[in-house]
């Protein structure tokens, strides 16, 4: 009795958590939510009502450079990072920890070194005196220094090097979770290696592979300081374009404009993430 | 068989050259940056002619340095604070609180972690013009807070879904009001979480780029706008300098982190 009463008592002075939201909650509508939205509704108020700011987005071949830029830039990193990080994410959930712990602590040294201190790295590195240029050249393997900042070459390989620890870290966590018996099993079975590689152990991990590729797509995607520092004014991204029409020539109708489109992007990509590769689902 | 990392025979050093490939593609970048902050050349020469501290003289020769320096460290510690509190009620309330929508908030609150950050920049230099904060320091807090307040939500959220509220319970029970409890039961046995969103926070906002370049006024800037406004110039090596003693702060924090794991470990 005295139990059910005291407990009673916790449960009403448990009441109420929602108070506790509260000061997220009202950071995010008003710091977040509010400003975004004022930022869309420009887009189609600027300089005067309607989607005129859409229309010369959507209608002209200086921009539908920049979203061709932006997807295919986004595609490669996405595509070079899997095949680059999928390897390396296997070796790393199977080997010795003691070897595992000395990569792992490489990967997130370089994921939490500045970012402009990386970028700033291989803007170094890929000018035309610069390390990889005269390695290139020592080695006889080319006569001239290539062209790799300045251009989408650089912003490729600069944005593969931020992205790939990306997709190597929950990689590894989802071959880690692949019951190494079931591979012996298919061994057993008279599967050969490359059938127990594409037949087994890939489809197994291939929710893994979706969900990482999906978040390097969408990030890419969004990038702004990589692309603005390697790729140089000619080869421009969206985000640099939403800066560019803010900052430079203070149009804020299409800034707006271009933010929507990024936005919108973004969102459905993640929906699809939701949607089929959602861990919380069991999928 | 494929999993098995000792009957992988010749794949296995196929895979380990691979992965040693990678780690110097990781690596090299980092030990290149530390070198040449060191070298004489001005123009970057690898490897440098002669070794120098020209650069690191440069660099805490002007002030302006320090003192975006400073002005990233002290943003970066209110955001931490706000970020650690804000987050830790945010992710109680979350973790207690039974009402329709919870999971709609949950990811309403992480989502200035996965926009485009360049979207939410141009969206609040647009309101913080309008409401005359342009420039300000609470425009920079303001900012960061909203990128860092995901992490902290899910460190903390994560380490209260492994607590057993009971416990808290049993405080009560024994006489203790609830914030009482809360401070002297629960929050300890958080503090995993909680040191992580503090981490977390402060690197989210001690390294941010773009919402800073959007936040920054010619008088108000952080490390990290001086570094991207000085590139936008020259690569000259004082970047290097900077970026190095980057690094080794970074290098510090890793190795508290890790001794704070053993020590909760042992």
């Amino acid at each position: 009795m005295a139990v059910t009463v005291a407990t009673g008592a916790v449960k009403t002075k448990r009441e109420g958590t929602f108070g506790y939201l509260l000061p997220a909650l009202l950071l995010i509508a008003f710091f977040f939510i509010v400003p975004v939205l004022m930022l869309l509704v420009r887009s189609v108020l600027e300089p005067e009502p309607g989607l005129q700011n859409y229309a010369v987005l959507l209608g002209s071949t200086t921009y539908l450079r920049v979203f061709l830029n932006t997807f295919m830039v986004a595609g490669v990193v996405t595509l070079v990072s899997i095949v680059i990080g999928y390897p390396v994410a296997w070796l790393l959930a199977i080997m010795p920890e003691r070897w595992s712990r000395i990569v792992l602590a490489i990967i997130i040294l370089s994921m939490w070194t500045n970012l402009l201190a990386r970028t700033y790295a291989w803007m170094v590195l890929l000018q035309r005196t610069g390390v990889v240029n005269k390695t290139l050249m020592g080695l006889g393997l080319i006569d001239q220094p290539l062209a790799l900042v300045n251009n989408l070459v650089g912003v490729t390989i600069g944005m593969t090097y931020i992205m790939l620890p990306f997709v190597i870290l929950p990689l590894m966590g989802v071959i880690r979770a692949i019951d190494p018996a079931i591979l012996r099993a298919a061994a057993l079975c008279g599967a050969g290696r490359l059938q127990c590689f594409w037949r087994v152990l890939l489809p197994l991990s291939l929710p893994g592979i979706a969900a990482g590729a999906l978040m390097v797509f969408v990030m890419s995607l969004g990038y702004f300081v990589t692309p603005a520092l390697l790729g140089g004014t000619a080869n421009m991204m969206l985000a640099e374009l939403v800066a560019q029409f803010v900052q430079s020539l203070v149009n804020w109708g299409m800034g707006g404009a271009a933010a929507l489109v990024l936005l919108v992007v973004t969102l459905a990509l993640y929906a699809v993430q939701l949607r089929y590769f959602n861990p919380a689902r069991g999928t | 068989m494929l999993l098995d990392f000792d009957k992988l025979g010749g794949l296995r050093t196929a895979l380990i050259a691979l992965v040693a490939l990678v780690c110097l593609f990781l690596i090299l970048p980092i030990v290149f940056i530390a070198a040449l902050s060191f070298g004489s050349s001005q123009w970057l020469i690898f490897p440098p002619p002669s070794w120098t501290f020209r650069w690191y003289q440069d660099l805490f020769a002007d002030p302006r340095w320090l003192y975006s320096a400073l002005t990233s460290l002290k943003i970066a510690a209110i955001v931490t604070v706000l970020s650690v509190v804000i987050g830790f009620l945010a992710a109680l309330g979350l973790n207690r609180g039974r009402f329709p929508g919870r999971d709609f908030l949950r990811a309403l609150f992480l989502t200035p972690m996965i926009l485009p950050v360049v979207v939410l920049a141009v969206a609040l230099y647009a309101l913080f013009l309008k409401l005359g904060l342009a420039g300000t320091t609470l425009a920079f807090i303001i900012a960061h807070l909203l990128i860092a307040l995901p992490f902290s939500i899910i460190s903390i959220g994560n380490a209260l879904e492994g607590f057993d509220r009971s416990v808290e319970d049993a405080a009560i029970l024994c006489g203790a009001s609830p914030w009482e409890a809360r401070l002297r039961v629960t929050v300890p046995a958080v503090s995993h979480g909680i040191f992580g969103a503090a981490v977390f926070s402060f690197l989210a906002s001690w390294d941010e780029v773009v919402l800073a370049i959007f936040m920054a006024s010619p008088t108000l800037q952080t490390l990290p706008v001086k570094i991207w406004s000085t590139l936008r110039q020259d690569l000259t090596p004082v970047i290097a300098a900077a970026s190095t003693l980057l690094i080794a702060f970074t290098i510090l924090l890793m190795i508290v982190a890790a001794l704070f794991r053993k020590g909760r470990k042992a």
